[in-house]
C-alpha cells in the first residue's frame, strides 16, 4: 500500500488550469522530487494535498484515506505537513515557541507540557538550531528561517513532509548543508519527502523518482537518471535533446 | 522579580478585600470601577492581544449582560440573573463566532465596531417596541455585595487569562497571531480556538456589563452600548501592555488615576487624551507599560 | 405603493446617493494615497458643516459661498496632515509598519480626539440654522431650495470628480496612484505631488459634503460618525479604490437606505445601515463590485 495517493488531481483557478490530471504514488521513506518551471503547478499541487485548496477533481489518499477536502490541521493530525516557499516564521515568538505550537497540536497531540518541550528539543536539535532556540524567529537570517520550517515541520512528527523550495535563497555552502540535512533526516527516521526544488543538483541527489511538471500536466515520472535522459524533458527545459 | 510577583499579586487582593471590609462609600467605588476595569481589559485582551484579532466592539458582551440583567432582575435570585447575562453573552459570541471570525485585520476591526453599534440600535428598537425609554431598578443589591461580586469577576478574569497565556491554549493563539496558515498546517485548528477565546473574552463583561448596571440602578440603551467604553478597553490593555497579564492591571491603574483627575471637571478632556495616549502607545510603545517591565519568568505570559 | 414609486422618494434617494458619492470619493482618494482607512473622515463632513454655521451665522456668508470656504479649510487640513504628520510618520520604517497594522485604531483615536475637540469648543448641543427654505414644486416633487441646491453641486462634483480621474493626464496619474502605487512610481509619476492633491482633494469633497448636509440637518460635533460609515459601507460595497464602482454603490446605498425607511420606519434607518455593513463584510470583505484590495 503506498502512503500517499494523489489520484487524478486537477485544480481550475478561474480562466488558468493549474493542475491536470496528476497522479502520483509515494511510498513509505521514499523521496519524491517534483520538478517544473515557475507556473507549472508545483505548489498548487502541494496546496491540494496539504488542504490549502480543495481539487475541481480527482482525490488524495493517506493510507488509503481519503483527505481531499479537509482541513489543513487535521490532515496534519492524520501524519502529513509542509513549509512554505515564502518562509512563514512566528515572528514574535523564540525558536522554541515555534516548534512548541507544533509538538503540541501537530501529528500527537498532546497537552503535556514536558513532552512537547522534549520532542521540541530533539527537532530543534535534527534541524541544526540548538543554539539558537531562544532566539526570536524573526532575527533568524534566511537560512536559520528555512531550518526552522523544517524543525517546526519535524516537531509536528509526520510521516510525511513536503518541502517546498526550502534551497530557495540559499547560498551554495547553505545548501551543501540543507541537502546533508535532509539525506540525513530520511536515513534516521524514515520520514516521507515531497520535495518541490529549482536547485537541480539538490533534487537530482536526494529524489528516488521525480515527477515533473509543465502547465498542470505531468510530462515524465522516474528516477533522476530517467528523467535527465527523458525526450520530453529535454524538449521543455532545452528545446530539443543535449 | 520573580518573588516579587506572587506576593504583588497576592497583596492587590488582599487590598480589595480590605476595602470591602473597611473602606468608605466613595473607596469601594472607586475600586469598583477599578475591578470592572481590570475585568473587562482581561478578557479583552485574552482574545484580542494574543490572537491579534483587535475587536472595537468589546461593549457588546457588556451591554448584553447589562440588557439581560435589567429584563430578569426582579424576584429572579441575583446570582441567576448574572448567570443568565454571562450565558448570553457567551452564547452571542458563539453564535457570531463563526461568520465573523473568517473576516481578518482591518476588517475584522470595523466589523466589529459595526456589530456593536448594530446590536444597540437593535436593543433601542426593542426598547421603543416595548415603550420603554430607559429603566430604573428599585431594590437593588446593595453596593458591598455588588462589589465582592466585581472583585470576584476581576479576579476570576485575570486568573483565566493567566492559565490560557501559559498552556497550549496560548500557544495556539499566538501561533493564529502571527501567522494563520501555518499554524494551520501544523495541525492547530483554528477556527475552534478562535472561537473558543471568543466566547471566553464574552462570558465575564457580560456578567460585568450586569453588576454596572444594577450599580446605577439605570439602564438606558446609549449609556450601556456607548463606543467609549470599547475605545477605554482597547486604550487601557494597549497602554497596560497586552501581552501579559499585568499589563490590564496596569492600563486599568493608570486610567483610574486619570479619569479621577479629569473626568470630574472636564469629561472631553478625558476622551481627548484617551485618544491621544491609544496613538502614542499604537505608534511608539506597542509593547505598553508592561513592555517596559522584566518578562515575567522569561516566558511570554 | 403608489408612494414608494413616487418622485418625491425618487429625488430624496437620488440626493442621499450623490451626498454619499461625495464623501465615498473623498474616502477612496484619501485611501489611495495613504493605503490606510480614514476613519476620521466623517468628521471632515462635520468640520464643512461647523464652517457653513459659523459663516452664516457670524458673517451672513451662505452656503453658496462658504462651500469654497469649507474646500479651501479642508484642502488645507489635509495638507497640514499629509506634510506635517503622515510624510514623517511613514518615514520611519517600523512606525510605517506599526501605523499600518494599526491604522484604525490610529485614525479611531484621532476621530475621538476631533470629535471631543469640538465638544470643548462649541459644547455639545446642536445646532442648525435656516437657508433658502423655500419649498419649490416641479414634477411632482416638492422640496426645498437648499435640498436643490444640495443634489445639483453634489452630483455636479460626483460627476467632475469622475470625468476628471478619467479623462484628466492628471487625473489618471491619481488613478494609477491609487491601484498600483509601485508602478506609478516607476512610469515617472511624482508620486509626491499626486499624494498630496488627492489626500487634500479627498478632504476637501468631505468637506464641501458637510456644508450641504449642514443646511438640512443638525450640526452637533459627532454628526460626523453615522457618515463614516456609510463610507465605508460605500467602499466595500465598491471595493477599495474603485472610483466608479464606489459612484454606483453610494446611489444603490442611497435608494436602500430611503426606500428601506419608507417601508419601513425612520428608527430603522441605522439598524439598516449597520446590518447591510455587516453583511457585505461578511460575505465579502473585499466589495461586492470591485476586486480584492491590494
Amino acid at each position: 500500500m503506498s502512503l500517499l495517493v494523489v489520484d487524478t488531481v486537477s485544480k481550475r483557478f478561474g480562466g488558468i488550469q493549474a493542475l491536470d490530471g496528476v497522479s502520483l504514488s509515494v511510498g513509505a521513506g521514499e523521496i519524491v522530487g517534483i520538478m517544473g518551471a515557475n507556473g507549472a503547478g508545483k505548489t498548487t499541487l502541494f496546496a491540494v494535498i496539504a488542504g490549502h485548496e480543495k481539487p475541481t477533481s480527482g482525490a488524495v489518499r493517506l493510507r488509503d484515506r481519503p483527505i481531499t477536502g479537509l482541513r489543513p490541521d487535521r490532515i496534519c493530525r492524520l501524519g502529513l505537513t509542509r513549509t512554505f516557499q515564502i518562509v512563514r516564521p512566528f515572528a514574535g515568538l523564540t525558536v522554541l515557541e515555534n516548534t512548541l505550537v507544533a509538538a503540541h497540536y501537530g501529528g500527537r497531540p498532546t497537552r503535556d507540557r514536558r513532552l512537547a518541550e522534549r520532542r521540541s528539543l530533539e527537532a530543534i536539535e535534527r534541524a541544526g538550531l540548538a543554539d539558537r532556540r531562544h532566539q526570536p524567529s524573526g532575527t533568524l537570517t534566511l537560512s536559520g528561517q528555512k531550518r526552522l520550517e523544517v524543525a517546526r515541520a519535524l516537531a509536528a512528527g509526520p510521516d510525511i513532509i513536503m518541502l517546498d523550495e526550502v534551497m530557495a535563497g540559499l547560498n551554495p555552502t547553505e545548501v551543501e548543508d540543507m541537502l546533508a540535512m535532509i539525506a540525513r533526516l530520511r536515513g534516521e527516521s524514515g520520514i516521507t519527502f515531497l520535495i518541490i526544488e529549482h536547485v537541480m543538483k539538490a533534487l537530482m541527489h536526494l529524489s528516488d523518482r521525480i515527477l515533473v511538471l509543465h502547465h498542470g500536466k505531468e510530462i515524465a515520472l522516474g528516477t533522476p537518471a530517467a528523467i535527465a535522459a527523458d525526450p520530453h524533458v529535454l524538449e521543455v527545459y532545452y528545446g530539443g535533446a543535449a | 522579580m520573580r518573588a516579587i510577583e506572587p506576593i504583588a499579586w497576592a497583596a492587590l487582593v488582599a487590598a480589595g478585600i480590605a476595602v470591602y471590609l473597611g473602606g468608605s462609600v466613595y473607596a469601594v467605588g472607586v475600586a469598583f470601577s477599578l475591578c470592572t476595569a481590570v475585568a473587562l481589559t482581561q478578557s479583552w485582551a485574552l482574545f484580542s492581544a494574543l490572537t491579534g484579532y483587535v475587536s472595537l466592539g468589546a461593549v457588546v458582551f457588556y451591554g448584553l449582560g447589562a440588557y439581560v440583567t435589567v429584563l430578569m432582575f426582579g424576584e429572579t435570585p441575583l446570582l441567576l440573573v448574572l448567570a443568565v447575562a454571562a450565558l448570553a453573552a457567551g452564547g452571542f459570541a458563539f453564535l457570531i463566532g463563526w461568520p465573523v471570525l473568517r473576516v481578518r485585520g482591518p476588517y475584522f476591526v470595523i466589523l466589529s465596531f459595526g456589530l456593536a453599534e448594530l446590536v444597540k440600535n437593535l436593543v433601542m428598537l426593542n426598547e421603543d417596541r416595548l415603550g420603554q425609554f430607559s429603566r430604573m431598578m428599585f431594590a437593588a443589591p446593595d453596593l458591598g455585595t455588588l462589589y465582592l461580586l466585581m472583585l470576584g469577576c476581576a479576579i476570576a478574569a485575570t486568573l483565566v487569562a493567566w492559565l490560557v497565556r501559559r498552556g497550549r491554549f496560548g500557544d495556539g493563539l499566538r501561533a493564529i497571531r502571527e501567522n494563520e496558515e501555518a499554524a494551520e498546517t501544523l495541525g492547530v485548528p483554528v477556527t475552534r480556538l478562535k472561537i473558543a477565546a471568543f466566547v471566553l473574552s464574552a462570558i465575564i463583561p457580560g456578567v460585568v456589563g450586569g453588576l454596572a448596571t444594577l450599580r446605577t440602578g439605570y439602564f438606558e440603551p446609549s449609556t450601556v452600548f456607548d463606543p467609549t467604553i470599547s475605545l477605554s478597553v482597547v486604550t487601557m490593555a494597549l497602554v497596560g501592555g497586552g501581552d501579559d497579564t499585568r499589563g490590564p492591571v496596569l492600563g486599568a491603574l493608570f486610567f483610574l488615576l486619570l479619569s479621577e483627575v479629569l473626568w470630574a471637571r472636564l469629561p472631553q478632556l478625558y476622551v481627548i487624551v484617551l485618544g491621544v495616549m491609544l496613538i502614542a502607545f499604537v505608534l511608539f510603545l506597542p509593547r505598553g507599560i508592561a513592555g517596559l517591565l522584566p518578562k515575567a519568568g522569561g516566558r511570554a505570559t | 405603493m403608489s408612494q414608494l414609486l413616487s418622485t418625491q422618494l425618487l429625488f430624496a434617494a437620488l440626493l442621499t446617493g450623490a451626498l454619499y458619492g461625495l464623501i465615498s470619493l473623498g474616502l477612496n482618494l484619501v485611501y489611495g494615497t495613504l493605503r490606510l482607512l480614514n476613519v476620521a473622515h466623517g468628521d471632515l463632513v462635520m468640520i464643512g458643516a461647523y464652517t457653513a454655521y459659523w459663516a452664516m451665522t457670524l458673517a451672513g456668508i451662505p452656503p453658496v459661498a462658504s462651500v469654497f470656504l469649507a474646500a479651501a479649510l479642508c484642502a488645507g487640513l489635509g495638507w497640514l496632515a499629509y506634510t506635517a504628520l503622515f510624510r514623517r510618520l511613514l518615514a520611519n520604517a517600523e512606525i510605517a509598519r506599526r501605523l499600518e497594522s494599526n491604522s484604525l485604531l490610529v485614525f479611531f483615536g484621532l476621530s475621538i480626539i476631533i470629535q471631543n475637540v469640538f465638544a470643548l469648543a462649541f459644547t455639545a448641543s446642536p445646532r442648525g440654522y435656516q437657508y433658502l427654505s423655500d419649498v419649490y414644486e416641479f414634477a411632482g416633487v416638492s422640496t426645498s431650495g437648499s435640498r436643490l441646491l444640495s443634489f445639483a453641486v453634489a452630483a455636479g462634483l460626483c460627476a467632475a470628480t469622475y470625468l476628471f480621474l478619467r479623462f484628466n493626464l492628471f487625473g489618471l496619474a491619481v488613478r494609477g496612484l491609487i491601484e498600483r502605487p509601485a508602478a506609478a512610481e516607476i512610469v515617472g509619476i511624482d508620486v509626491d505631488r499626486v499624494r498630496i492633491v488627492s489626500f487634500c482633494a479627498g478632504f476637501a469633497l468631505a468637506g464641501v459634503a458637510g456644508v450641504l448636509v449642514s443646511q438640512t440637518e443638525q450640526i452637533n460635533p459627532f454628526m460626523g460618525f453615522p457618515f463614516t460609515i456609510t463610507a465605508f459601507v460605500v467602499i466595500i460595497l465598491g471595493g477599495l479604490g474603485n472610483i466608479k464602482a464606489g459612484l454606483a454603490a453610494s446611489f444603490v446605498l442611497g435608494a436602500i437606505e430611503t426606500y428601506g425607511v419608507a417601508l419601513t420606519s425612520a428608527n430603522l434607518r441605522s439598524v439598516l445601515i449597520y446590518g447591510i455593513f455587516i453583511l457585505v463584510l461578511l460575505v465579502r470583505p473585499q466589495g461586492l463590485l470591485g476586486k480584492a484590495a491590494r
